[in-house]
């Protein structure tokens, strides 16, 4: 009885968020539908295909990646959310992530799925309301503050090592047999391609990470 | 007044910007009577939205920089729309500057006619929203079959919790990898003295915070853990841009080989 509630819950959430998604696209293609409309000025369509032709492979390949990797990650509801609102990697994921540590719940539970999307719901809607004060409020005084000259640059820079060694410590205590594996592989890794971003350089990390895992269980060393 | 932030485009912003903010507040609640039903405390609900909150900040302050940073050339509104939606910090910069490379323009002069600035608009939005084609028809098919295979890893050993585990830490050791190895295009940000000193501090602090908690039963302040922690790595980062001379702060592997 009680597995057939958890996949009614879980059924409810994919029934959501399929409609939410085709909201959302709808939603988002009028913003350039809207603005032609509006400003009666449509672009030369050949000229958008120049640029799209350029993008297209890199952010469409880059989806089809992300929805992969992600959605085991972040949950049912809390993938379908992210989607929408964006900056995953840098935002959403450490917080869905951080959220399931803290409360001591397993993703894909659904006790798991419950605080991740409860996290990635909260963290958008602080973005939200903190980009909204910016650009209403502080817009020329944020300009100021992470100007490249301004004494707080380097916090804003720096950024990403300090929300990801803040979420890795306690990971790593907790498992640190298999962690040292992924992170000599991810800077092997870069030796090689300095630049690859983050969100490619995951892919290596994590079946590093994962192939670690079970060759060290198989050795019964964890 | 400038097309770009004139009131039909604030109009546009808050439509887009509602539909999201709605999205989430109904998730929120569907979550949160879960949560009940399930019997998980309202306590460990409201921690993970107040430690959600301040996580938060300080990523989306980065955000709204960006939103600054197009906004010379494309006004504030499209850049507050497209970063408060969809958007990416890196995909909106190189979508805008694509589209006006084409046009023979940059992202350092402003945008003054409204075709070139549709255009951007309809890169910006084609690049971004396919993941959102890709949902209703992938999302459950994958969230089942590795629901199953934890579920099966389970039934016979615990490899379920370590290889969920493991997932994890493959995407932190990116992370750490590039504070410990990596180059950016524009070389603001490679791995070097500083990134390395805020990635130790933010784990140092994180560690001593969590035994803290863990030996006192600070249950009120394990929530803040984390955030603090993020802010002690930036506060470093600020400390020794500050305290260094520039040729050491700024000193970086990359630019010694």
């Amino acid at each position: 009885m009680k597995n057939k509630t958890e996949r009614t819950y879980f059924d409810r959430v994919h029934t959501w968020g399929r409609l939410w998604s085709v909201g959302a696209l709808i939603t988002l293609l009028l913003v350039p539908v809207s603005i032609c409309v509006h400003f009666n000025a449509w672009p030369p369509m050949q000229e958008v295909f120049k640029a799209l032709i350029k993008v297209l492979p890199i952010y469409w390949g880059t989806a089809v990646v992300e929805v992969l990797t992600y959605t085991p990650m972040l949950g049912a509801g809390g993938t379908y959310l992210s989607f929408v609102s964006g900056n995953i990697t840098n935002l959403k994921l450490p917080c869905g992530l951080s959220a399931m540590e803290n409360a001591g719940v397993k993703a894909n539970s659904e006790e798991g799925e419950v605080i991740s999307t409860i996290a990635i719901g909260v963290s958008e809607i602080t973005t939200t309301v903190i980009i909204a004060a910016g650009v209403l409020l502080f817009a020329p005084f944020l300009g100021t503050l992470t100007d490249p000259d301004s004494v707080f640059s380097p916090a804003f820079t720096y950024v990403l090592p300090a929300l990801f060694g803040a979420l890795g410590a306690g990971y790593f205590r907790k498992h640190w047999r298999i962690s040292v594996f992924p992170i000599l592989i991810g800077i092997a890794v870069l030796l090689f391609a300095p630049t690859l971003p983050a969100g490619t350089l995951l892919f290596a990390t994590i079946v590093a990470s994962i192939g670690g895992a079970l060759v060290f269980m198989k050795l019964k060393w964890i | 007044m400038d097309f770009k932030e004139s009131g039909f485009m604030y109009g546009l912003a808050v439509f887009v910007i509602g539909f999201v903010v709605v999205e989430s507040v109904f998730f929120i609640v569907k979550a949160f009577k879960r949560g009940r039903e399930l019997g998980l405390s309202k306590e460990k609900m409201k921690n993970a939205a107040i430690s959600s909150a301040l996580f938060t900040v300080a990523p989306a302050l980065s955000i709204l920089a960006t939103v600054i940073a197009l906004a010379g050339a494309l006004g504030i509104v499209l850049p507050w729309i497209r970063l408060s939606v969809i958007g990416n910090l890196a995909y909106e910069t190189v979508a805008s500057e694509t589209m006006l490379e084409v046009f023979g323009a940059s992202l350092k002069q402003p945008v003054t006619d409204p075709s070139q600035f549709g255009a951007v608009a309809w890169v910006m939005t084609l690049g971004t929203s396919f993941a959102l084609v890709l949902l209703p028809f992938f999302c459950k098919t994958i969230h089942k079959k590795v629901g199953q295979t934890v579920a099966k890893s389970e039934k016979t050993s615990k490899a379920g919790d370590v290889l969920a585990a493991a997932a994890f830490i493959g995407i932190i050791a990116a992370f750490i990898a590039r504070a410990i190895n990596g180059k950016t295009e524009d070389g603001v940000g490679d791995a070097g003295l500083m990134s390395i000193a805020t990635l130790l501090t933010s784990m140092a602090v994180s560690l001593i915070l969590e035994t803290v908690c863990a030996k006192f039963s600070l249950t009120k302040l394990q929530p803040f853990a984390m955030p603090i922690a993020m802010f002690a790595g930036m506060g470093m980062a600020v400390l020794l841009g500050l305290a260094l001379p520039e040729s050491v702060a700024a000193w970086t592997w990359w630019r010694q080989i």
